[in-house]
């Protein structure tokens, strides 16, 4: 419960918590499991259910494991892998219902961010304490419901309630990825549950898109994305490279192929060097493919949002170019206006294009803009597992770059900003996370650590087999584009 | 802090980012006198319930120990698609020199909005063989027709996903065709237009294309993670009245405009119809021409085939004339101006002219104004027409004019007069008097004296034509009161003479014509202050001049002349 007051949700109240053994029957949304990933089981929580012909499918997030890692295990596979003769009902899996989440509360949800799953899986970061010993191997069945007992502290009605929702649920699968139902539907849940609300949080916790392609590539989305939920039920959706369009049906997007004739983000190209290109898109000009872009990205980006428009961002589009024209292969954005000095805000390599070291240059780039603009910027916060990673990289080279140059024998953490356009605090962190911020004798020191120096020196080889990747200042022609009070006002 | 107190450490300063700290390799230093390091915690920056997360734990940990390369966090794959990529992304694209730029939309960008499915597929196919070889719908227009059906059906229910309304109904749709909607759409409408209802019931009259879910202002907005992009809120303004007014005026102004614009449109569009009709009559013509031509060949008639041509000989003469005033106007002075200085030319030309014009009017209204005082005498002072003094015996009278020179004759040659500029008041005096002159050239008009011995012996001098001086500027009466009172007669040096002294009367008679020549050019200069206004500047200098007198002015030479000379 400590941990989940650290959640700032002041519920409070603690936890309704129900443990025991389920069958597969009784295996209800929101219940942890133990499934088989990777030849070793991992304590999953259950997020969706489909009903099939051959029994129910779920979809399950692995508990402190990135939800990307998050699949659709059919029944049969979990079975198979360690049982495959089992009976239907005697099954592997083990549900363990330990600290369901009750999130039957919309209003928990605030208005402001759509990620507000954060605050509502707890249940993953206080799993430790609620785990119960598992006794692998054991068989035997119990009713969830047995063990539920009256640990719940909350009126016995609302609880009720919460069960009935969580059931129907069971039933119309459907609805949980948003499905529209029938009228006489609607009113019998109305009757039978008194909630129209179905867990609305429960819907983004999972994937709605089963499978993306675009350009050469068929990609795999990571995360929900709010793709006009038609979309869900395809196997394959279509996106435009150029355009970002999106169709659920392949002879529609053939046709929009055949009659579409952008070729490049549509906006000014403002760097351009040997391998890419890129691109400044203004969100309220271009507002149709920037939304494209962000429901794109969306699928890759966990926190990223939809809340609000794209008006008061500019989009600084990365593109590769060949014959058939410039292709999109990450982007950043950026407010037009930050008030608290981002120079980015959301940053993607798209996968097809991911590990090769794009991300790098996307990064690079946004410092070459806050260069020009003569202000130190830093990516908004939070950053993905991913992001991080990619940036204290960059920040690490592009300090040890600086520091090993010959003649440097002292520097401050203020030069150090200035020159890499990086805030005081990013610099200041960097060299602390590396280790090579020093109290040495009653003085600080910058220690250019044995790892690093032979870091840099690897990847100046590198670049002299597969030449530099980098961006080149002199090549970008961009001012910093200037908005009027009015059109912050009235447009963005 | 305790544990530094314990350890009989001091505190580590305290690091500015303005300090310079020194730089140096791991081997300078000596390993690990610390436990003060790596105590301060840094934030990832990663949301925290995700901080824990296996793989990025991993991959921190190993970043620590210095394996920054094993650090990987796994990813879902991604691998080639079989799709015909070649075929749905043509090799047309050429980068330019210099950097693109662009701001076409995709709207902009990729035609017709609607995307046929196989489901249309099948429709039109059938439609097609329906319809025969003769005038099939292509997917073009069939596109646009649904287009057509899909837009209108969303003007027309705006709210459809709020109030379920039913399937728009066809009549409503044919209301919603104007003539912005393409001919092929009208055509094939009526022929797609069940498919398209049928395909819009199934859908729960949803739109037919997936699009995405927008703010319905309803309360489940809030909650439904399908809807995004929502409007962010405007920054209210502090109303006042003044703001109010502002704002509703901006919009009346804006109105207007838009209406202006809407109507200029509409003009223009009329003007195209207009043309097209035109263009449509002419092609007519042109055919019935070739069908006559045609039968003329046929029945052998032969004539001057007057009539396969005849309108257009004629047009042509129609309308060069509405564009002829215009150009020759333009050309004659050019004709006039043999070279160079051409403009300075034409301009002396039109002052000539409109002079001549002037001079014109005033000659006939004196011939006038004689003609009505035929048979009358005028008796009234400064008489319009001159009395007739016919009675008089005219070979009598010696005309004053003789002795009478124009000034400095050699320079001001009427040649000469063109390249002067006009606005030097010397020059438009000297000018005008000449001119003056030679309005006066009838004897008759000059004025004249004569010499009569009457009763007594006594001798007489007559004199006629002779104009009051200073008649226009001032009346006749009160010019009477100050007859005696010049002040320039204290300026000039009073001489002791015979008041009848053939001489001093023949000096006074000359210097009374010549003010009196002067009063007449200063009357043109006032009927010619309505045109030129330079010349009426000077005009009026020169008559300040008459006023006080002044016998440093040029005319003043001339009379100088003339009574020495005489």
């Amino acid at each position: 419960m400590g941990v989940r007051d650290s959640h700032g949700e002041a519920t409070g109240t603690p936890d309704p918590v129900e443990k025991g053994f389920a069958t597969l029957n009784t295996v209800r949304i929101g219940v942890k499991a133990m499934v088989q990933k990777d030849g070793e089981l991992r304590k999953a929580e259950i997020l969706s259910i489909r009903q099939r012909k051959d029994g129910p499918s779920f979809y399950v997030h692995y508990v402190d494991f990135n939800k990307r890692l998050d699949a659709r295990e059919v029944r049969e596979e979990k079975t198979g892998a360690a049982n495959k003769a089992a009976p239907s009902k005697n099954v592997q899996k083990r549900p363990r219902a330990d600290s369901r989440e009750v999130s039957g509360t919309p209003d928990a949800l605030g208005g402001k961010n759509v990620n507000v799953d954060k605050s509502h899986r707890p249940s993953k970061a206080g799993g430790k304490e609620n785990i119960e010993v598992q006794t692998p191997g054991d068989a035997s069945l119990f009713p969830s419901e047995a063990a539920s007992a009256a640990e719940t502290p909350k009126g016995d009605s609302e609880d009720v309630d919460m069960t009935d929702a969580q059931e129907l649920k069971e039933d119309e699968v459907k609805t949980a990825s948003g499905e529209v139902i029938s009228r006489g539907e609607e009113i019998e849940r109305l009757r039978t549950s008194g909630s129209m609300t179905q867990n609305p949080t429960e819907i983004h916790r999972v994937r709605n898109l089963t499978r993306l392609q675009m350009g050469k590539y068929d990609i795999e989305p990571w995360y929900f994305s709010p793709y006009p939920d038609a979309f869900s039920d395809v196997d394959l959706v279509y996106i435009d490279e150029f355009c970002l369009s999106y169709f659920d049906n392949q002879r529609a997007f053939e046709r929009h192929r055949a009659k579409c004739t952008l070729v490049h983000p549509p906006g000014n190209e403002i760097y351009r060097d040997d391998n890419i290109s890129f691109f400044e898109v203004d969100g309220r000009r271009q507002r149709t493919w920037c939304r494209n872009l962000c429901l794109l990205s969306k699928l890759f980006l966990d926190h990223k949002t939809l809340y609000y428009d794209v008006d008061p961002f500019m989009f600084y589009c990365m593109c590769t170019r060949d014959e058939t024209g410039c292709h999109l292969v990450g982007y950043f954005s950026k407010e037009k206006d930050s008030a608290e000095g981002y120079n980015l805000a959301c940053i993607l390599t798209l996968p097809q294009y991911q590990r090769r070291g794009f991300g790098r240059l996307l990064i690079s780039f946004s410092y070459e803009l806050s260069k020009r603009e003569n202000k130190l910027g830093s990516p908004e916060k939070p950053l993905s597992d991913l992001g991080l990673l990619g940036y204290r990289q960059y920040w690490r080279e592009t300090l040890v770059e600086l520091l090993i140059e010959p003649g440097r024998e002292a520097m401050s953490e203020n030069e150090l900003a200035v020159l890499t356009a990086m805030t005081e605090k990013d610099v200041h962190e960097t060299l602390v996370v590396f280790n090579m911020l020093r109290y040495h004798k009653g003085n600080w020191v910058i220690v250019l650590t044995d790892y690093a120096v032979s870091e840099h020196n690897k990847r100046l080889e590198k670049e002299k087999v597969k030449g530099a990747r980098r961006i080149d200042p002199a090549r970008l022609q961009w001012k910093p584009p200037v908005f009027t009070a009015s059109s912050r006002t009235w447009n963005w | 802090m305790t544990r530094y107190g314990g350890l009989g450490r001091t505190r580590p300063k305290k690091l500015t980012s303005k300090a310079s700290i020194p730089i140096v390799r791991e081997e300078e230093i000596d390993a690990l006198d610390e436990d003060v390091q790596n105590h301060q915690q840094i934030e990832t920056g990663v949301e925290k319930a995700e901080e824990s997360e296996f793989h990025l734990q991993v991959a921190i940990n190993l970043t620590a120990q210095g394996k920054v390369n094993d650090a990987h966090i796994p990813t879902p794959e991604t691998i080639l698609s079989n799709l015909r990529y070649d075929e749905l992304y043509p090799p047309l694209f050429s980068q330019p020199a210099t950097y693109i730029r662009s701001s076409a939309t995709v709207e902009d960008c990729c035609g017709c909005p609607y995307n046929m499915t196989e489901e249309d597929d099948v429709f039109l196919k059938i439609l097609n063989q329906k319809r025969g070889a003769s005038s099939p719908c292509s997917e073009d227009n069939f596109e646009a027709t649904m287009n057509f059906f899909e837009e209108t059906a969303k003007a027309k229910q705006p709210f459809a996903a709020v109030d379920n309304p039913p399937v728009l109904s066809f009549e409503e749709m044919e209301e919603a065709m104007d003539s912005t909607v393409e001919e092929a759409v009208k055509h094939f409408a009526k022929h797609i237009y069940p498919h398209w209802k049928s395909r819009r019931t199934a859908e729960g009259n949803n739109s037919l294309e997936p699009s995405l879910k927008f703010e319905t202002g309803q309360d489940t907005d809030d909650s439904d993670p399908y809807v995004c992009f929502r409007r962010r809120e405007v920054r209210q303004i502090r109303k006042t009245r003044g703001r109010d007014a502002q704002s509703a005026e901006k919009l009346r102004r804006l109105r207007k405009e838009l209406e202006d614009a809407r109507q200029m449109v509409a003009l223009v569009r009329q003007r195209e119809v207009a043309r097209k009709e035109m263009l449509s009559m002419e092609r007519t013509l042109f055919l019935q021409r070739a069908e006559v031509k045609e039968m003329k060949r046929k029945l052998n008639i032969k004539d001057d085939d007057e009539d396969l041509i005849n309108q257009k000989p004629k047009k042509k003469l129609e309308i060069p004339p509405g564009q002829r005033p215009s150009v020759p106007q333009l050309r004659l002075p050019l004709k006039g101006g043999i070279n160079g200085a051409e403009d300075l030319q034409l301009l002396e030309d039109v002052q000539a002219e409109k002079e001549n014009e002037i001079l014109r009017d005033i000659k006939a209204n004196i011939t006038k104004h004689i003609k009505w005082n035929e048979g009358y005498v005028d008796h009234t002072r400064a008489p319009l027409s001159p009395p007739p003094e016919r009675t008089f015996d005219a070979a009598a009278f010696r005309p004053a004019f003789t002795a009478q020179l124009p000034t400095p004759p050699s320079s001001e040659s009427s040649g000469d007069m063109d390249t002067i500029d006009v606005t030097s008041p010397l020059f438009s005096r000297d000018k005008l008097a000449s001119r003056a002159m030679e309005m006066h050239d009838e004897p008759h008009r000059m004025p004249s004296f004569r010499r009569r011995v009457g009763r007594g012996g006594r001798l007489m001098i007559d004199r006629r034509n002779f104009a009051a001086r200073c008649k226009l500027e001032m009346d006749p009466v009160k010019a009477d009161r100050f007859k005696f009172d010049q002040e320039d007669s204290d300026e000039e040096p009073v001489h002791e003479i015979d008041g009848y002294s053939i001489q001093i009367m023949q000096h006074r008679a000359i210097t009374m014509a010549k003010a009196r020549e002067q009063a007449a050019v200063a009357a043109q200069a006032h009927a010619q202050a309505q045109a030129q206004a330079v010349q009426a500047q000077a005009q009026q200098r020169r008559l300040q001049g008459d006023q006080s007198g002044n016998p440093g002015a040029p005319p003043a030479p001339s009379v100088v002349t003339a009574s020495s000379e005489a």
